[in-house]
């Protein structure tokens, strides 16, 4: 086990720049995910942590050795892959024994140890069937058993369950998380499922274009979301966003209430950040009426979505705030609201202390006053 | 949609009627073989021939040295498809896997090569041969034959690396490979059926070759391939249609257990990827 530490690291291809310029230290044990949107980057800085791929510049640490330019092999990392990667011509346990074999290991200890890992993992059974006599939870934890197998410095894997069926992906998520419980060894893990990120990490890395947008643990990335980007990609449904700005009373129209925002003086302009779950039933701080447009009921909960005031709405903001709904139409999530019906009037609250505030210009955060450096 | 019995039976008759297209003329191979000479023309034909000269084959090993000249085709071919594949094996491997500056100008160029008719060859080929002082043997034809096979096969195999996903060998470097290990170790086995399509193709094209053993053989007769020896069995004014029929059959044979040998490997190779 090592602590990994990635410094500056850069990747172009010709003028394309795909990685500009990503800063990260990885506890020992510690468990992070990197998490964002297709062509983030995210993939292609594991390959780089992995030596599959070159850095354009910068640094790689696994432990106190720098690894920049060592072969994969010579990283005493192992990887898992999204498509499994198993050697089809190999058997189970010839697949989980291959990179002991490839490291000179006798013959009986990799058998011990195949033993041993396949006894872990619940395959002993499938030890001598081949890859495609596999189902595809078996072949994840075939895959698995051959990162473990080895005992790396750090597991690298590659979004290693969106292969899966929901129901598996949830058995499979909870078995890793257990897994690095057991063995404690440094992991990084890609995905773009916002769930895989928030259920199994200590630490989440956001990224977008190349770009780390937040490196922050699950809770935090819920609560504080640096900026727009990472306060819609978190959370499920995203984050409802309205416009506003400061009238001559210095107070902003919020959803038809005249509300004084704990913003600096200088803040005319403001994105208000509102979480589906934070709109209950009923009165409460920031009351108002909804007339819902769609609602869509789950059984223990609803999303009810409703729209908002034309001085609110955000136009055309793109990125991370374009959840795909029309302008100006917002959703609630609402739990034991009773029978919602749509174009029925419904009274709903916010705790305005729960608002998130965002610079339209900058799209990033505006600290509360209590989080304030200024 | 099932189905109906007349669209089954129009089914049948169109399979019946391509095999027979395609089998016929091996039948009329094997029946002219076996007739005799003055059967051979009589009108209306005999599609199977009142006495069988089962002894002809015999009579082709005692009057010909067929089986030095199957032996010499096979000397050529298996030499020629085992540079090719060597060759061809790591060409096609970089081309797909490694992307290199003026990679695909390459790969086009191996492309048009592959577009010349092998006649168009035989002199530059003959010159150069001539000047290293190949002419006359086995060597010329490997040679030849394998400058005819790469460029084929290279893009074959290409064609199947790119069917193999990346991860496979990234997985090999991880577990410690090299790069060449991985390919050894991981790729080439999984390519076993894409190899084996691409050696018997080498393998026909080089054992059903004319021209550029008639070209660079020249008389040394115990040097001729199989096709080679054949042609002298047509006399100017006499042809033992027979024999020369029989000793065809002979040659094809090598081909046909070839084939058989690879064909788990060839149905593999048509399937593979539906699984991964």
């Amino acid at each position: 086990m090592a602590s990994i530490s990635i410094q500056n690291v850069r990747k172009s291809y010709g003028a394309l720049e795909i990685l500009k310029g990503f800063n990260l230290d990885v506890a020992d044990g510690e468990f992070v995910v990197f998490v964002g949107p297709s062509g983030c980057g995210k993939s292609t800085m594991l390959k780089i942590l992995a030596g599959l791929e070159p850095a354009t510049s910068g640094m790689v640490k696994i432990g106190d050795r720098d690894v920049t330019d060592l072969a994969p092999g010579d990283r005493d990392i192992a990887m898992v892959f999204q498509n499994y990667a198993l050697y089809p011509h190999l058997t189970v346990a010839q697949n989980m024994g291959f990179g002991l074999k490839m490291r000179g290991t006798p013959r009986e200890q990799i058998a011990v140890r195949v033993a041993e890992a396949a006894k872990t993992l619940d395959v002993s059974h499938l030890l001598d069937r081949r890859p495609k006599q596999l189902s595809g939870g078996q072949r994840q934890r075939v895959a698995l058993g051959r990162a473990i197998v080895r005992e790396p410095q750090a597991f690298l894997m590659d979004e290693p369950l969106s292969n899966l069926d929901a129901k598996l992906r949830v058995t499979m998520r909870a078995e890793i998380a257990a897994l690095h419980q057991r063995l404690g060894v440094t992991t990084i893990y890609v995905t773009h499922d916002q769930i895989e990120a928030m259920t199994m990490a200590n630490r989440i890395v956001i990224m977008n274009n190349g770009l780390v947008q937040q490196i922050a643990d699950p809770d935090t990335m819920f609560r504080k979301p640096a900026n727009l980007f990472v306060a819609g990609f978190i959370g499920s449904p995203g984050m409802n966003f309205l416009r506003t700005s400061r009238h001559a009373d210095g107070r902003f129209a919020v959803l038809g209430e005249m509300l004084a925002l704990k913003v600096p003086e200088s803040v005319d302009d403001v994105i208000v950040g509102l979480r589906p779950e934070h709109i209950e039933p009923g009165k409460g701080g920031l009351t108002f009426e909804i007339r819902p447009t769609l609602v869509e009921g789950l059984g223990s909960e609803s999303y009810v979505y409703f729209d908002v005031p034309e001085v609110n709405h955000l136009a055309a903001a793109g990125g991370a705030t374009d959840d795909g709904r029309p302008p100006g139409r917002i959703v609630a999530r609402l739990m034991n609201a009773g029978p919602v019906r749509v174009g029925e009037t419904l009274t709903v609250s916010v705790d305005p202390d729960r608002l998130h505030l965002f610079d339209p210009a900058t799209g990033q955060a505006i600290p509360k006053e209590a989080d304030r450096s200024w | 949609m099932r189905a109906t019995p007349l669209q089954t039976a129009l089914l049948y008759a169109a399979v019946i009627l391509t095999s027979a297209i395609l089998v016929f003329p091996i039948y009329w191979l094997v029946i002219t073989a076996l007739s005799q000479p003055d059967q051979l023309r009589q009108l209306p034909p005999s599609f199977w021939p009142s006495e069988p000269r089962w002894g002809v084959f015999k009579k082709i090993f005692e009057e010909r040295p067929i089986l030095l000249w199957l032996g010499n085709s096979a000397l050529a071919a298996i030499g020629a498809v085992t540079i090719s594949m060597v060759v061809s094996v790591l060409a096609g491997y970089s081309l797909s896997r490694f992307r290199v500056r003026g990679g695909q100008s390459l790969g086009l160029f191996i492309l048009t090569a592959k577009m010349l008719p092998a006649t168009l060859l035989v002199i530059p080929l003959f010159g150069i041969f001539r000047t290293v002082g190949l002419i006359g043997s086995m060597w010329s034809i490997i040679l030849a034959h394998a400058t005819l096979i790469i460029p084929f096969t290279t893009w074959m195999l290409k064609g199947y690396f790119d069917t193999i996903p990346r991860e496979l060998e990234q997985a090999a470097m991880v577990d410690g490979c090299s790069p060449l290990g991985a390919l050894f170790r991981v790729i080439l086995p999984v390519s076993a059926p894409g190899l084996a399509a691409t050696a018997l193709y080498g393998f026909v094209l080089s054992w059903s070759d004319y021209a550029y053993a008639r070209t660079f053989l020249t008389n040394a007769q115990q040097n001729w391939t199989a096709n080679l020896g054949i042609t002298t069995m047509k006399g100017e004014y006499v042809s033992n249609w027979s024999d020369i029929s029989a000793a065809s059959i002979l040659i094809a044979l090598p081909v046909l257990l070839i084939y058989l040998f690879l064909e788990r490997y060839l149905v593999g190779g048509l399937t593979a990827g539906s699984d991964k």
